[in-house]
């Protein structure tokens, strides 16, 4: 393809009468099909005293369902050749295999079945199990590595209490505690079904062969009652500066900034996102030149945009600082090149540079029925309409470094940030 | 109007697959060019894979080929460390390295659109590094700063002293491949410039291309971009055999404030040059290589104690290893570790035949997706030259794995798993954790912090 030429995947749509939107994009080059579900329920959805109850069925999810046994959707999706797995996010939670062609009717079988009957299968036991193993899960991931409970402790500065925003996927293992069985079973019964979820089919197989599979296996499933949507998160810029400062026992010390963003879906989350990009990506980002390479005060720098749904997103920087280097000149570094990007703005060399690798990344997200089928279920249930997929470069070149200024200058301040610090303590500093 | 259908439906048979194809041809300094065409493929992956056992480094300079092989884009002779990066992620590419016990990779990911441009600024970073001492420098700082984080990491932790004691100390290969403190402190742009004279040259080299190619001149564009390589560096050394440490013991690597143990059980196995590689594999599948192997079956879904665990057998060119690896609740630690040898032990008695025919069926149908992408072409391909076996040796596996029964399959796995003993490693909260160890009869404990 060349430079700035349009993507023309194929798009084909078609509703359900029990409202189950179906995406089939078919590329018969691969011997591959992919199947990606997006339920429209992720951590924003839930109420106060029952976080982490959209990421607990990812795990409740895999348990077997009515006429599939535990163990069993891995077992059979494993022998057809397929990779499978699931994920929660803020705005969503998504089931996924991709395996070949021969395959999809079984992908989809299953799909259904736990769409519309996993509660036959959900029990005391398999919820204890499984509130064990995504009790590991948290360990694993924030408790037992340095740095690990930084978004934890940001998303709850950066956003008020009870915002949906302000609690992570994870969420907490009280609320998991406290959850009775019948806790567990309406909140499925809540989200999970047809009309509150988007399935996209990708790779080898016909549109025609791939709607009629899709109405085979799900077209008998009921609709639920249209669930509550989640709170509205629509909030400003930050106005003001909060702290949270750790001293623990970290390698190196470390500080974290976040700022609220614009909602995604709109040219100013676009523009925010690529300002920071300037600042913190790749090897010839803003901060990486300065704080690494020239003045290296810093070990690594990092940072981007997290586009959400609701009202509002965020995005990040971050600084590791060098050895025996204090960790407020990083700071200071870092808010110093915040200013003068709010105050100066960009070139346009450096936004063509985070443009391009911006290009890049999408493409090689596209690369594989996988990719490219997560997207469309983004899309698709998101912002309904799928085909945004074929047209998100084009939305990426269009942003302009007026854009990119101005969505700076008024989300991405020194006067209105949290952060996270972590610096090493006493005993630390022995090692 | 669809209706509930209470057993699943039946499965149609794959299509036929094989590892994609190569056209090879040959640049005019000699290195050879694979150009995997992958039609739809718009980034294209270029990967430049030289063989560079790390035997080649002074055991007092160990991490030079690594700081070297970070400094090659920090710098050329035609432009500055932040040139250099801006021109490149100009072009929307993005630059790596890979050192491995006996190659380095130096590749480039870029939208086919500016294939040219990339692979030249590539090719200069392979051919024309400046080596400034500010720069090697900077990097031997970043990288003692690495080693505080390393330090950290649990996982970390468990895969360096799992190597320190599974290796005899004469083996590169018990030592970290980047280097510790005392050898990289030493370093400065000579012995990184020495360490480049004598072992990158196009001799030692193969250059891999795969991606959309659609009217493009893959090669001739290669061939210009490396066309001035012309500094020699001979032949690589051969790696000797590694030297394997046999017996029972335990070591526990001292976490103060970890709330799991990170578990890494293991000892020697198979590479590439044994026939039973692909026979190896099918056993892992069953033991531990997914959600549903017989470990996690009872240390994941039954006992709740762990997010998961997965076993594999790994191998550079020479000398494999087999282990399992996963994180688990400190109080559980010593349960859980008993459970993982007894089910390692029972599997040497016999797997049966419906396992190891569900492995190979996902082994064997999983392969077209593992090699969509056109990235993972080209890391397969560079593994499989960096490993000394031909570039579609992913067919052989498969082959191989096809025609492995269940008693070859059990064979493979008691010929290493058991045979010599197990080292179990343990990364957590010495205090609560060696109590647990005592009862379970591991061998000898050794105890570091």
């Amino acid at each position: 393809m060349v430079a700035g030429m349009p993507l023309t995947y194929p798009i084909a749509e078609q509703t359900l009468d029990n409202g189950l939107r179906v995406v089939v994009s078919s590329d018969r080059a691969v011997p591959i099909v992919a199947v990606n579900l997006w339920y429209d329920v992720g951590s924003r959805h839930e109420p106060p005293g029952l976080t982490g109850f959209a990421h607990l069925f990812e795990h409740l999810m895999f348990q077997g369902s009515r006429n599939v046994a535990s163990g069993q959707h891995f077992s059979l999706l494993e022998t057809a050749g397929a990779s499978l797995n699931a994920s929660t996010f803020f705005d969503r939670t998504n089931y996924f295999e991709s395996l070949p062609g021969g395959g999809l009717d079984l992908a989809l079988w299953l799909e259904a079945d736990r769409m519309g009957y996993l509660l036959d299968a959900v029990n005391q036991e398999n919820l204890d199990n499984q509130r064990d193993v995504v009790k590991e899960e948290k360990r694993q991931s924030y408790d037992n590595r340095p740095y690990g409970d930084s978004y934890e402790r940001l998303v709850k500065l950066a956003f008020p209490e009870g915002h949906p925003y302000a609690h992570m996927t994870i969420g907490s293992m009280a609320d998991l505690d406290a959850a009775s069985l019948e806790d567990v079973h309406a909140f499925f019964r809540k989200y999970y079904g047809p009309n509150n979820a988007v399935l996209t089919i990708v790779g080898d197989v016909s549109e025609e062969d791939a709607f009629d599979a899709a109405k085979r296996y799900f077209g008998h499933l009921p609709a639920i009652t249209t669930p509550p949507p989640a709170p509205d998160g629509t909030i400003g810029p930050m106005t003001d500066v909060q702290r949270d400062d750790v001293e623990s026992d970290v390698p190196s010390d470390l500080i974290t900034m976040m700022f609220r963003l614009p909602v995604d879906g709109t040219p100013e989350l676009d523009a925010a996102g690529l300002a920071l990009d300037i600042l913190a990506a790749g090897q010839s980002g803003r901060l990486n030149r300065r704080l690494v390479r020239d003045e290296q005060i810093a070990q690594s720098v990092s940072g981007g945009a997290l586009p959400l749904i609701g009202g509002v997103s965020f995005g990040t920087l971050t600084g590791i600082a060098s050895d025996g280097i204090e960790l407020q000149k990083v700071e200071d570094a870092l808010l110093e090149e915040i200013e003068k990007l709010a105050a100066d703005g960009v070139t346009s060399e450096e936004l063509a540079t985070v443009q391009a690798q911006a290009e890049r990344d999408w493409l090689e997200q596209l690369a594989t029925c996988a990719g490219r089928a997560d997207e469309i279920s983004h899309h698709a249930l998101l912002f309904g309409d799928a085909n945004r997929i074929n047209t998100r470069i084009d939305q990426v070149q269009a942003v302009t470094v007026e854009q990119v200024q101005a969505a700076a200058q008024k989300w991405i301040r020194a006067s209105g940030r949290v952060q996270v610090t972590y610096r090493r303590s006493e005993s630390g500093e022995q090692e | 109007m669809s209706q509930v259908l209470t057993t699943p439906p039946a499965v149609g048979a794959p299509r036929p697959w094989r590892f994609p194809e190569a056209v090879t041809t040959q640049t005019s300094v000699g290195a050879p060019v694979h150009v995997f065409d992958r039609p739809g493929q718009y980034v294209a992956t270029v990967r430049v894979t030289i063989a560079m056992p790390l035997i080649a480094e002074p055991r007092e300079l160990e991490g030079v080929a690594t700081i070297m092989s970070r400094t090659l884009d920090e710098g050329t002779e035609l432009h500055s460390a932040n040139e250099f990066a801006a021109a490149l992620e100009r072009h929307g590419a993005a630059y790596g390295v890979d050192v491995s016990s006996d190659a380095l990779h130096v590749e480039i990911s870029v939208p086919v659109s500016h294939l040219a441009p990339a692979v030249e600024l590539l090719a200069e970073a392979i051919t024309r590094p400046a080596f400034n001492q500010a720069d090697v420098g900077r990097h031997v700082t970043i990288r003692l700063g690495e080693i505080n984080q390393e330090r950290a990491n649990a996982g970390y932790r468990a895969r360096e002293a799992f190597a320190a004691h599974l290796f005899d100390a004469s083996t590169r290969r018990s030592r970290p491949t980047a280097g510790r403190p005392d050898t990289i402190r030493p370093l400065t742009n000579v012995e990184v410039a020495d360490f480049y004279r004598n072992n990158i040259g196009p001799e030692r080299a193969e250059i891999l291309f795969a991606g959309d190619a659609t009217g493009v001149d893959v090669a001739g564009i290669i061939d210009a971009a490396f066309s001035n390589w012309t500094s020699s560096a001979g032949t690589a050394l051969a790696t000797p055999e590694p030297i394997y440490l046999p017996g029972n013991r335990v070591v526990l690597v001292d976490r103060p404030g970890s709330v799991q143990s990170q578990l890494l059980i293991g000892c020697a196995g198979p590479d590439r040059r044994d026939p039973a590689w692909g026979a190896a594999a099918v056993a892992n599948h069953v033991v531990g290589g997914t959600i549903t192997s017989r470990v996690d079956t009872v240390l994941r879904e039954e006992k709740g104690y762990t997010y998961g665990t997965r076993t594999s057998f790994a191998a550079p060119r020479k000398g494999g290893t087999f282990s399992l690896g996963g994180a688990v609740r400190t109080e559980v630690t010593g349960a859980a570790i008993g459970d993982a040898l007894r089910i390692l032990r029972e599997a040497r008695d016999g797997l049966t035949e419906k396992e190891v025919q569900e492995a190979k069926d996902s082994l064997i149908r999983t392969a077209p997706l593992r090699y969509e992408q056109a990235d993972s072409v080209a890391q397969q391909v560079g593994s499989n030259i960096a490993n000394g076996v031909p570039i579609d040796f992913a067919d052989t596996y498969l082959t191989n794995i096809a025609a492995t029964t269940a008693a070859e399959a059990t064979d493979a796995y008691r010929r290493y798993v058991g045979t010599d003993g197990l080292l179990v490693v343990v990364v957590g909260e010495a205090k609560d954790v060696r109590p647990q160890l005592e009862s379970l009869d591991l061998g000898d404990l050794i105890e570091l912090s």
